[in-house]
């Protein structure tokens, strides 16, 4: 892993680099310093360039410090973990040049832009005329309202979206499930949390599961059955059957 | 082998409480583990009976009695918890009939034995409802079981009348349900309400031999002969109101059809062929067990995996065979109201193996563990939430269906968590024999036994009417003291009663 980083931060000869020896190590943080980070007091500096002796060390712990490095098991460790900071570096220098290959910047780049103008993102959702507005229509479609209007806002959308489509208002009964009730509250979990409330909370998430797992089923039978609509082909005949003894 | 008289083996076996009891290591030569129990009052009797009688000097030749069994299973390489006799529980072959056992998959040692699984592989019972209730069926109840005899060929040498040629068959052992589902034999929901969505996915039709395939494929969708039968039940009482909602039964006296039948001659000869093999990996491995019968190979040898491969091809056999005589018997239906099966909400409820072996998770000694769960005349029953069982089934547990004796109760319950932590997910699977075929032969006449069925108001179709008195219910144990001592011992929890207006058999 050692060795990919240095490689990306072109490191002369990374591929036979080994951080387990100490001169390596030392020259490593060495050429870090006056190649990437360029951050250490020229004390520091100097100390970490007499990479033979012997208070390399105290030099180098001043070093990370300066980087805030949490204290780790061995050098090598810490030596990695400054890695990852340059590398952290390198990225954000060149954000725009990662950025272009994204994939969302690819599939842009061969359709012809079309700048829409969505009047939502000069909306201010932290405006109290935003929050009681929403809340209204959270009234008006009986949902109860959430403390962040935006969390209200996509229930909102959810029961409009399923519930207020021109089918679903002319057919409701294709809709909305009538099940039966079930008494989950003397439903057993499963397990104890050995606190009210946080089981209640269980509870719900277990029913939010078994539902989310209902509608999977669901969907995987549908697909079986439009497979059938292909396949299926059942036949008898009698004259094959023979009752035995 | 030491020779003991009756109180002297009782000196090993201890009741720990009204319902179970513990066979102490030495009661056989050689036990890893302890075995284990559960009876009430009436099934306690049977059980010590029979080793009184097995103690009694000149006693030889025969099963060895249901507590020898379990013991001797427990000797078994591989076995962790505790060999473990069910309520049901009697003599079979190497294994008794009511006797779980599971084997750690980490530990190279441990065995796979077709014993264990019994010779009618993936025998089970499935349960469909209906929308319709007593008073509906009553006025035809004579020929809608004359409907059902002639759609579903019983008896032994029965063929069925799905037409099938050696490549369907070899599809079908591969695919298990998902052959009835392509084909258009079933329903997607029926699979969703199947013990492993009805296909063991190891099944391998290479590893079985010509002879079973000649002798299976003729069978495919007849019910047999023995202690099958397809039934037509009323709900006679709901323990469990919520349970049995979930399931789609909403009232007393709600018709069901329960369907109880395996894979024939094919999953007979599979395990025929098998045992032959397993001697040979005996002597090759050292491996020793006290019982001839326990004949066993490692589970990693190539013997073992072939058994298992040929096991889960014949469990597909089984299921495609209930999933035949479920089309069967919606056809049945159907001619008789004149309305299609789905008008008729004809469901399947649940479909359970009652004699497999399966690879499943349990926490062993605090530690989760990859076991081989054997299986014979037991039911799987895992608990509300188990990841293995359907959605609809998530806040009930698993529905145990266990049927009864001709002319008797049939219940389902459901899986428990203390039935996981005790016996692995499992509980009984039925009656349990109490006389052996010949002895039910010479103590019961046959016209007795029909007139008693007539008189309770219960229509009958047999195909050979000379061999009812083996399954008369003086023949079992009373399947309601195997379902209320499981119930109070709390390793299932019973939902609903059902009770037979019409039974057709072999």
């Amino acid at each position: 892993m050692s060795k990919r980083l240095l490689a990306a931060l072109e490191y002369p000869n990374a591929d036979n680099i080994n951080l387990a020896e100490e001169k390596t190590l030392r020259n490593v943080v060495v050429w870090l310093e006056l190649n990437k980070f360029q951050r250490a007091k020229q004390s520091t500096l100097n100390g970490l360039k007499n990479v033979s002796s012997k208070d390399w060390t105290i030099h180098f712990d001043d070093y990370k410090e300066c980087f805030g490095c949490p204290p780790l098991s061995s050098q090598v460790e810490e030596v990695h973990w400054l890695l990852g900071q340059a590398i952290q570096n390198e990225t954000s220098k060149n954000r725009n040049v990662y950025l272009k290959h994204a994939v969302e910047n690819i599939k842009t780049s061969n359709v012809p832009s079309v700048v829409a103008e969505n009047p939502l993102d000069k909306l201010d959702f932290r405006s109290t005329e935003f929050g009681n507005r929403v809340n209204q229509l959270a009234k008006t479609l009986k949902i109860v309202p959430y403390p962040d209007p935006l969390v209200t806002l996509q229930a909102v959308r959810k029961v409009i979206c399923t519930r207020l489509t021109p089918d679903c208002v002319e057919h409701p009964d294709k809709y909305i499930v009538t099940g039966t009730p079930y008494p989950f509250q003397d439903a057993d979990l499963g397990f104890d949390l050995h606190d009210k409330v946080l089981n209640q909370a269980a509870k719900v998430l277990r029913m939010l599961y078994i539902h989310d797992l209902r509608d999977l089923q669901t969907k995987a039978n549908e697909l079986i059955v439009a497979v059938q609509n292909v396949t299926a082909n059942p036949k008898t005949d009698t004259k094959l059957g023979q009752v035995g003894r | 082998m030491v020779v003991r008289n009756y109180n002297q083996e009782l000196e090993y076996l201890e009741k720990i409480n009204s319902y179970c009891w513990k066979i102490k290591k030495g009661f056989q030569p050689n036990m890893n583990v302890e075995g284990v129990f559960y009876v009430n009052q009436t099934l306690e009797k049977l059980m010590l009976d029979e080793l009184r009688n097995a103690c009694r000097p000149g006693m030889v030749g025969g099963f060895l009695p249901g507590v020898k069994q379990i013991a001797n299973v427990a000797a078994l390489p591989g076995i962790v918890g505790r060999s473990v006799g069910l309520p049901d529980i009697h003599s079979g072959y190497g294994f008794a009939i009511g006797n779980m056992a599971a084997f750690d998959m980490g530990d190279p040692n441990s065995v796979v034995s077709p014993g264990g699984v019994g010779f009618d592989i993936n025998c089970g019972v499935r349960l469909l409802r209906t929308n319709l209730f007593e008073q509906d069926v009553l006025p035809v109840k004579e020929q809608l079981a004359q409907s059902l005899f002639d759609h579903i060929p019983v008896g032994v040498g029965s063929k069925g009348i799905i037409p099938m040629n050696s490549k369907d068959l070899e599809e079908a052992l591969e695919m298990g349900m998902d052959w009835s589902l392509r084909e258009g034999y079933i329903w997607a929901e029926d699979k969703e309400h199947c013990e492993e969505y009805g296909r063991m996915l190891n099944a391998d039709p290479s590893k079985v031999s010509m002879r079973a395939k000649k002798r299976g494929l003729p069978q495919l969708g007849t019910l047999g002969a023995g202690n099958h039968y397809a039934e037509i039940q009323v709900v006679d009482e709901i323990y469990d109101k919520w349970a049995a909602c979930k399931m789609g039964i909403e009232e007393v006296g709600q018709v069901c059809v329960m369907i109880h039948s395996g894979s024939r001659g094919f999953g007979h000869q599979v395990a025929t062929d098998a045992l032959v093999q397993m001697e040979k990996a005996m002597k090759r491995d050292n491996i020793e067990t006290n019982d001839r019968q326990l004949a066993c190979a490692r589970i990693n040898s190539v013997e073992g995996q072939d058994y298992l491969k040929s096991m889960a091809a014949a469990a597909n056999f089984a299921w495609v065979n209930r999933s035949s005589m479920t089309f069967l018997s919606r056809q049945a239906f159907a001619k008789q109201f004149r309305v299609t099966p789905d008008d008729l909400d004809m469901h399947v409820i649940y479909d359970v193996s009652h004699n497999i072996a399966k690879v499943e998770e349990h926490i062993v000694d605090g530690k989760q563990k990859t076991l081989l769960v054997h299986r014979k005349g037991s039911t799987r029953a895992f608990p509300p939430h188990h990841p293995l069982i359907p959605v609809d089934y998530q806040l009930t547990g698993q529905p145990v269906l266990i049927g009864g004796t001709m002319g008797t109760c049939s219940y389902v319950m459901t899986g428990t968590e203390q039935g996981m932590l005790e016996t692995f997910g499992s509980t009984c699977h039925g009656a349990g024999r109490a006389l052996s075929r010949a002895k039910s032969r010479r103590n019961i006449e046959y016209t007795e036994v029909l007139r008693r069925l007539e008189d309770m108001g219960i229509s009958i179709r047999v195909a050979s009417p000379k061999l009812v008195m083996e399954e008369a219910p003086e023949s079992y144990k009373n399947v309601t003291d195997v379902v209320n001592t499981c119930h109070a011992a709390g390793i299932s929890k019973k939902a609903i009663k059902l009770r037979p207006i019409a039974v057709i058999k072999g």
